[in-house]
């Protein structure tokens, strides 16, 4: 399955931004109290604003003018009422709306970490760390600021100027009518130009994933880059990243900015024809001096709200490019559901394969017509030259990936219709590369593992002992309380090799697998390991992945492995021989 | 850019520091401010002819003249905001960008203890958030605070020069809306920094939760890594809100004064036009340059939240901005012949000492072995030897000379280093293996057959060009240490550094692998980490290390009979010893 998000078909693109939208409402459901009281509050707020240039007017027209000065001062009173009215309204709208923002921010952020827990390793393998750290830290923020920040201001400003545009069509039909006709010159600019301002928006935010993804890499491995004296190779790299993100950012910003000064000018254009006409009417005895201020303040009121605009839609095309990024993860669906099969046959091994064919996405078939099985209680040995297939297996044996074709069977049922959580507690995998989380040594030992919650250190330390793990804790210098750094050196490999067995061994699975799990472990110390597997419940069957010899010496049985094949060895002298002579194929 | 006066002062103000950062651009920000000033400067004029026009509105032939000037000034307003916004987009993303190479430069001076310990997330987001800010604040709030200003003052101006009575009771809402921005902006700055720290967590849990992606799958783990996730995005949340919670003030304070302002027009300037001290053009022009006050002072209201973002991100980026340079000090051009001295060598990892005491000598074109259990400090020792870290105590010799002593160049054209952990880049294989500058075609090929990786690269349909995934997860185990040795071995080096190399490889792989290295490097010297004693009875030389201290050194038979440790370790692969190749 092609997981690769940068490699989206213009059909998927398309279903996206429907269906974001469609999310986007979706986690604002329950916000509709907050966001009726924003409404409100909204409509109050540009309700006032319009009123004012319209008492003014009036009191300059009925008060001023007749030299009425105790009307002046009633008005006067009025409007300083409408102010504080306004003043709560505009602080209720911010905050309703500011709220709405960060609480959508805060889902959103969580659906796209959640849909990637369920995708498969694979997602992982083809995407970019860097640029997947974008996508839910940056992207979501530019919904978020749109939400925030220029859904209300939107909302009031569309309010204000149909508010606005009532009262000049009111006031007098013709005028407005040519004092309106700018703004739909701006609205045909807008459509024809808003879909060119997002794709430079959009090019724009993955050329960011772009320099997150360069920086992440640089930064993992720098150790090589420095023993090997390139540290120009991550200014180079960097500096072509950010080469590119500066020529996608600055064709971004101009298009950004290109609202700015058209809106700018037919806004001008609005003005300018209501002073002319006016004045011309109010030469022809057909308008006042009061009703041109207030219908100017009213052209003001439609089209300063209308640059505005101009920066908010800009921010609209942003975040909409921000939301494809996400909806791009959203969308995507694992190739590893559960499925319904209610077929149990009887056999007698733990696990089985049958005919499985595999190979990764985009390359050649790696596995060619595997069949094995499995029985419980026995130890198994994968040896093989690198490269011919002994990881890959594995990765099938624990479903991390699916075969093309053929059945792995676990207890009899297909290994697809276990939940996660019930065939994740039957097989332990110890994975090539171990993987520790900063944390203790305690933390990562019970990783995962829920029955050991909220044992205290002495509960714990009885469970060790009765795993035979006790001797392994005396290699950390502070026992169980050890600090790691994930990915620093505070532990040596072999010390991680050493929690992750823990790990595996503590979870008690039916079946354990070790990929080259003690490969960097000194032989002394594995000998104590070889004892604690010796030691495990008499069911447990094991499957052990490795280079050396003594590893897998007392093996019950041992399969050769290589070239996508895996084949039985015999005895242990057998398979010695023939890891001396096949010839390994990678 | 010599001294500094450093953030702390700046933590008082509101952005010295960033304005520190903008002298070069000086040019292209006058430049802007000046496009600004003129399309806002022509603005103001608008309410004048519109003055204008009400109060000669008797004679009609005013219209056209009229006409002229507002048209010309619409026209100028258009060309002049259209240019200030081309060069705001250019010079604030060239700001970005430079800022982004000089953090860039100055992370890749550091040494790996810096990188190890100052947590890659949190330069993750300085390049990236931080950055931002900074721009957004050039991009933003100078042109608008700029503008603003002047249409402030400007508007003050003409207010003052239609009556200045009322003006005076106008312009006193300038000074108060200001004491409240600076008040707001000062709680808020603590704010903003934690925001930051928060969204470093957050990188950090996304990134090990996607390194980690096969083992929580393999444990079912996904429960507990989102409450991780949730734990930092609630912060941030919580974060946001606080802050939401001090900005919404701002706006209806800006606004209700403005409205009170308009209302003290209406009663105060609506009293002078009844006793005629006033005209009603003037009266109309005043509304309308009040109008014209108050949206800049909104706009430098919503200005606040950015330069607030951009003072805190600012704050973070001189931390790493001011990091020392590390300067090359090394000037030995000579070529290595690989002896190594060791002497009295201490090293500490934090308090922890990982090796005590070390002393040893490898000579020339030797083979030597470092074996010892989990733990005792080998890879350490490697490390040390490499040059990625530096030793606390004692001296680290190169044919008798400092280790510091060696142009860097020089050093790694001679010593190369293959690491435990497997370190794949996302590029072609050629460039994985072609890493170092000094590869040549032929020493590439050498290479790739050496490391058994001929009949691999064949393979593929793509062959060397043939792009190799982030973290090589398209790769199996023993390729990936393959490919780490002969990017090691394409440097065409003097002296070989393996650690712990044959982990991953199969016995067949391995005996063909060390045959070729005799064969296409002769004179090689040679210092393997290893595990297997059969691998190394052949070895010059074998070093014992246990919990960072040497035990025992010596040749195999030697160290059979005077080394217990070595014995048993000898004896925990004994049963299979005989089984394996020679």
């Amino acid at each position: 399955m092609n997981y690769n998000l940068n490699d989206i078909s213009a059909h998927q693109q398309k279903a996206s931004t429907l269906s974001i939208l469609r999310k986007l409402m979706l986690l604002i459901k329950d916000e509709r109290r907050n966001l009726l009281l924003a409404l409100l509050a909204i409509l109050t707020n540009s309700g006032l604003n319009l009123l004012n240039p319209f008492i003014i007017g009036y009191t300059i027209d009925k008060y001023v003018v007749h030299k009425n000065y105790h009307g002046v001062l009633m008005n006067a009173g009025l409007l300083v009422c409408m102010a504080f009215i306004a003043f709560g309204s505009s602080y209720m709208q911010t905050r309703m709306m500011g709220g709405v923002g960060q609480r959508m921010l805060f889902k959103l952020r969580n659906a796209v970490f959640n849909k990637l827990q369920e995708l498969p390793v694979a997602f992982f393998n083809q995407n970019k760390a860097g640029d997947l750290i974008s996508r839910i830290n940056n992207d979501t923020d530019k919904i978020n600021l749109f939400f925030s920040q220029s859904l209300m201001q939107f909302i009031g400003t569309i309010a204000t100027m149909i508010g606005a545009g009532i009262f000049l069509l009111a006031i007098n039909f013709r005028l407005g009518v040519a004092t309106l006709f700018p703004g739909i010159m701006i609205f045909i600019f807008t459509k024809a130009t808003s879909k060119w301002v997002k794709r430079k928006n959009a090019a724009s935010l993955k050329s960011t994933g772009g320099l997150s993804a360069e920086i992440q890499e640089s930064l993992n491995n720098f150790k090589v880059i420095i023993a090997f004296n390139r540290r120009d190779y991550f200014r180079k790299r960097f500096e072509e990243a950010n080469e590119i993100n500066y020529v996608a950012a600055k064709a971004a910003g101009i298009s950004n900015n290109v609202f700015m000064p058209v809106y700018g000018f037919f806004a001008s254009m609005g003005q300018l024809i209501v002073l002319t006409i006016g004045i011309y009417l109010i030469s022809t005895g057909r308008f006042s001096i009061g009703l041109l201020v207030s219908y100017l303040s009213y052209s003001t009121n439609f089209y300063n709200p209308l640059r505005q605009l101009a920066a908010l839609w800009t921010n609209f095309q942003v975040a909409m490019a921000g939301s494809d990024r996400i909806s791009h993860i959203l969308n995507m669906e694992t190739n590893l559901p559960v499925t319904e099969d209610n077929r149990q046959e009887k056999i007698a091994a733990l696990l089985e394969f049958r005919n499985v064919h595999f190979g990764y996405e985009g390359g050649k078939e790696i596995l060619h017509n595997i069949n094995f099985a499995l029985e419980q209680g026995k130890t198994y040995a994968l040896v093989g030259p690198t490269g011919g297939g002994k990881t890959t297996t594995a990765s099938l044996l624990a479903r991390l990936y699916d075969p093309l074709s053929g059945e792995v069977l676990l207890n009899g049922r297909d290994i697809r219709t276990y939940e996660s959580g019930e065939r994740t507690k039957k097989i332990g995998f110890i994975l090539q590369e171990p993987f520790l989380f900063t944390g203790t040594v305690r933390d990562n030992i019970l990783y995962g593992n829920e029955k050991f919650t909220g044992f205290s250190k002495a509960q714990l330390e009885e469970v060790i002992k009765n795993a035979n793990l006790k001797s392994l804790l005396l290699i950390f210098e502070n026992g169980l309380d050890t600090l790691i750094n994930s990915g620093g050196e505070s532990i040596s490999l072999g010390q991680k090799q050493l929690i992750a067995f823990m790990r595996a061994v503590l979870r008690n699975p039916d079946l354990l697998i070790l990929d080259e799990a003690t490969a960097n472990i000194d032989t002394i110390t594995e000998k104590i390991l070889q004892d604690i597997l010796n030691k495990l419940p008499k069911e447990t069957t094991r499957v052990i992945i490795a280079h050396r010899l003594n590893t897998i010496k007392n093996a019950d049985e041992i399969y050769f492995v290589n070239a996508g094949e895996v084949i039985r060895a015999g005895s242990f002298d057998h398979a010695v021989n023939m890891l001396l002579q096949e010839k390994r194929a990678s | 850019m010599g001294n500094k006066s450093g953030p702390t002062g700046s933590a008082k103000k509101k952005g010295p520091g960033i304005s520190k950062l903008l002298k070069p651009y000086k040019g292209m920000i006058f430049l802007l401010i000046f496009f600004a000033l003129v399309s806002n400067g022509i603005n103001l004029v608008l309410p004048k002819i519109i003055a204008g026009g009400i109060d000669a509105f008797p004679s009609h032939y005013v219209l056209r003249p009229l006409l002229i000037k507002f048209l010309s000034a619409a026209i100028i307003i258009f060309i002049f905001t259209f240019f200030q916004s081309i060069i705001q987009t250019n010079t604030s993303e060239r700001v970005a960008r430079d800022l982004r190479t000089q953090l860039a430069a100055r992370i890749s001076t550091q040494s790996y203890a810096y990188i190890e310990k100052a947590n890659p997330s949190k330069l993750l987001t300085n390049l990236t958030a931080d950055v931002d800010s900074v721009k957004m604040f050039i991009s933003q709030a100078i042109v608008t605070i700029a503008s603003s200003l002047i249409i402030i003052i400007g508007a003050c101006i003409m207010l003052f020069s239609i009556n200045w009575k009322l003006a005076a009771a106008i312009v006193v809402i300038v000074p108060i809306i200001g004491g409240v921005f600076f008040f707001v902006s000062k709680k808020v700055r603590p704010i903003f920094l934690r925001g930051r720290e928060v969204i470093d967590r957050l990188n950090k849990v996304i990134n090990e939760s996607i390194l980690g992606a096969a083992l929580i799958r393999v444990i079912n783990s996904q429960q507990p890594e989102y409450e991780k996730f949730l734990i930092a995005n609630t912060e941030a949340k919580n974060l946001g809100l606080s802050i939401l919670r001090l900005f919404a003030w701002l706006i209806p304070i800006i606004v209700f004064t403005a409205s009170l302002a308009g209302i003290t027009i209406l009663a105060l300037g609506g009293h002078f036009v009844i006793l005629n001290s006033m005209t009603l053009g003037d009266f109309a022009a005043f509304n309308s340059y009040l109008s014209l006050l108050i949206f800049p002072i909104i706009l430098i209201g919503f200005m606040s939240n950015v330069i607030a973002q951009s003072t805190a991100s600012y704050q973070r980026l001189s931390t790493v901005l001011e990091l020392p340079e590390l300067k090359e000090t090394g000037t030995i051009v000579d070529p290595l012949q690989g002896n190594i001295a060791l002497q009295n060598v201490s090293v500490l990892y934090g308090q922890k000492p990982v090796l005590k005491n070390i002393n040893f000598n490898v000579e020339s074109g030797s083979a030597t072995a470092i074996i010892g259990p989990t733990a005792a400090g080998k890879t350490q020792l490697l490390y040390l030897l490499t040059g990625l870290i530096k030793q606390n105590e004692g001296s680290v010799d190169f044919d008798g000379r400092n280790i510091d002593d060696y142009n860097k160049e020089n050093f790694y054209s001679h010593v190369a280093f293959v690491l435990q952990d497997s370190i794949i880049f996302n590029m072609s294989i050629r460039e994985n293996i072609a890493f170092s500058d000094l590869v040549t075609d032929e020493s590439l090929a050498k290479a790739i057959a050496t490391a058994e990786l001929k009949e691999f690269i064949d393979s593929l349909p793509e062959g060397l060009n043939t792009i190799l995934s982030e973290r090589g997860t398209n790769l199996s185990g023993g390729q990936k240490q393959r490919i780490m040795l002969a990017r090691a071995l394409a440097v065409n080096p003097k002296i070989l550094l393996l650690d712990d190399f044959t982990a991953r490889v199969d016995s067949n792989t391995e005996i063909k692998i060390l045959n070729n290295v005799r064969k296409y490097y002769p004179g090689i010297t040679l210092i393997s980490v290893t595990q297997k004693i059969a691998s190394v009875e052949k070895f010059d030389k074998v070093i014992v290390l246990m919990e960072g201290e040497i035990v025992a050194t010596g040749k195999h038979n030697e160290l059979m009979k005077t080394s217990p440790e070595y014995v048993q370790i000898y004896n925990s692969q004994q049963s299979t010893n005989e089984l394996q190749p020679q």
